[in-house]
């Protein structure tokens, strides 16, 4: 191993290795809210029919 | 009130009525151990009849297994002077395709004939069955290996007929087919069948393959038993281990 | 809509605030590393997502064995978000770990014993999702989901050893090289608490998520249970 006394530039590789970390944690925090909403709006409509079709 | 036939007739039963003098009879219980050896058998032997009288799944196994054996010849190259590392690759893929041939085939036909609803409702330990289909699984994947091996041996000019490599290929099927057997009891049951076994199948087998290819490579140079030990180690630790658990959760798997 | 319980409101904060940290530490507290300089600092939430990617499957794989005894369709519900949640991490691990390889030793890919055991993880993980995609039934979806899991927990650990012990006695020998890099480095005093801090991070992270994960599970039945309920 040389002995180098300035360590190699790696910064380009740190950044692009955090970039996914976080991206896809990020994604998929997004699609957890995204499949809760859209589920809540379901529940909403099902509710809904629920009590036109007590109604009925 | 008898209802008249088309002729005017009046129907009579036509069972005769008899009086039977039944006497309490000495009823003769298994023990649970034989009960349980009893099934086994005889599940492995109804797939062994079946085989015999059908051969769908063995002749399918084997042309595969000899056609994927073509398509490495031409795939890697493979010369008459093929070494011992790539010998031992080419025939442990071969076995693992072939046998999810062999573990579609043997679960499938328990669904289509609904013979599988049929055991089930038998009153008997539910592992019997899943050891009767073991068995079953191993006798055709060895048949298969039993027609192979000289095939190689020829094709490729090498002497496989080494009992260490006999005793490698006995370790690996065990540990391949008692997970195959449980998860092809899964994969049959799923929308997608075939497809799912080799998914479900090859990544949890990983082990047996490196551990396999491992040692019948070095059976195959001749290497000291001391190299080759760990991989059987690692063979028998498989085996055991799966084969228990296998054991213990195949209740779950074909419950209703 | 159900709010949130207090309890998770306050993880949140917690979750937060402890990833703020981390990452704080990481980006100021460690020091550079002499031999690979900044990539090296990857590592730290590259082993926390490996650690995170396991710890789904360890207890996806304890909830799989009390579901089957129970028959308790809670449990389910947890084996699933930790499957879930492992392998997201598990991907990251893998992909942030094959960045750090990269400039390191000069390969995309090293097929060393860490690097390929969480690829394979990461297959089972997939082959867990298609399973119980390919069942309609709920209850049999739960029970072959539970069993896979703990089949392929099992197998992890021997996966490992069989390709590690692969791997001692064939050295890898890929580019320029060294073929018996191990990415180890030592650590120094500040990197160690870095890397602790940010396992513990992860820990809290994973534990947060999956009660997310668990609460959308509970939603997405009540509104299977009504869509039943109405359609009949």
């Amino acid at each position: 191993m040389l002995a180098l006394d300035v360590p190699p530039d790696t910064f380009s590789y740190m950044l692009a290795g955090y970039i996914v970390i976080f991206g896809v944690m990020a994604i998929y925090l997004i699609s957890l809210v995204i499949r809760h909403r859209n589920l809540n709006q379901d529940l909403e409509t099902l509710e809904e029919l629920e009590d036109k079709e007590k109604k009925v | 009130m008898k209802a008249p036939n088309p002729l005017g007739q009046e129907l009579k039963p036509q069972v005769p009525v008899v009086e039977l003098d039944i006497q309490p009879v000495e009823r003769v219980t298994l023990s649970p151990v034989s009960a349980f050896f009893r099934t086994m058998i005889a599940v492995l032997w109804k797939d062994l009849a079946a085989e015999r009288r059908s051969r769908e799944m063995l002749s399918a196994m084997l042309v595969f297994a000899l056609l994927v054996i073509l398509i490495f010849n031409f795939a890697l190259e493979l010369d008459a002077t093929a070494q011992a590392d790539v010998t031992s690759g080419v025939l442990w893929v071969t076995f693992a395709f072939a046998g999810t041939l062999g573990l579609n085939r043997s679960m499938a036909i328990e669904k289509d004939r609904g013979c599988l609803d049929g055991l089930l409702l038998a009153p008997v330990d539910r592992s019997a069955i899943y050891f009767g289909k073991v068995l079953g699984n191993l006798v055709f994947i060895w048949i298969v290996a039993a027609i192979v091996l000289p095939v190689y041996s020829v094709l490729y000019n090498m002497n496989l007929f080494n009992p260490g490599l006999l005793l490698v290929i006995l370790l690996g099927s065990v540990g391949y087919v008692a997970v195959g057997t449980l998860l092809s009891a899964m994969s049959v049951q799923t929308r997608t069948r075939d497809v799912l076994l080799p998914i479900l199948l090859f990544p949890v087998v990983i082990p047996v393959l490196v551990a396999a290819v491992k040692a019948s490579s070095g059976y195959l140079q001749g290497l000291e038993f001391s190299d080759i030990q760990p991989w059987l180690n690692l063979l028998v630790v498989y085996d055991v281990i799966f084969t228990a658990v296998a054991f213990m959760v195949f209740d779950y798997v074909v419950e209703e | 809509m159900v709010k949130q319980p207090r309890g998770l409101t306050i993880l949140n904060y917690v979750t937060l605030g402890l990833m703020v940290l981390a990452t704080a530490m990481v980006f100021l507290y460690a020091p550079e590393e002499a031999v690979m300089g900044q990539v090296q600092r990857v590592f730290y939430f590259h082993v926390s997502s490996a650690w995170v990617g396991m710890l789904g499957f360890i207890v996806a794989a304890v909830t799989s064995v009390i579901f089957l005894r129970t028959g308790d369709h809670k449990w389910d519900l947890v084996s699933l978000g930790a499957i879930e949640i492992g392998m997201i991490f598990s991907f990251i691990t893998i992909v942030s770990g094959s960045i750090w390889a990269r400039p390191i030793w000069n390969a995309w890919w090293t097929w060393d014993p860490r690097l390929t055991t969480a690829t394979i993880m990461e297959l089972i993980y997939a082959a867990y999702l298609m399973l119980r995609q390919g069942v309609d039934d709920p209850e049999r979806k739960a029970r072959f989901g539970s069993v896979y899991a703990i089949i392929g927990v099992i197998s992890v650990p021997l996966t490992f050893f069989s390709i590690r012990f692969l791997r001692t006695i064939h050295p890898v020998v890929f580019g320029g090289a060294d073929p018996n890099a191990t990415g180890n480095f030592d650590m120094t005093p500040k990197m160690l608490q870095t890397f602790m801090f940010s396992l513990l991070t992860f820990s809290v992270l994973f534990a947060d998520l999956l009660w997310h994960r668990i609460r959308l599970g509970k939603l997405a039945d009540r509104v299977e249970t009504l869509k039943l309920k109405i359609s009949q």
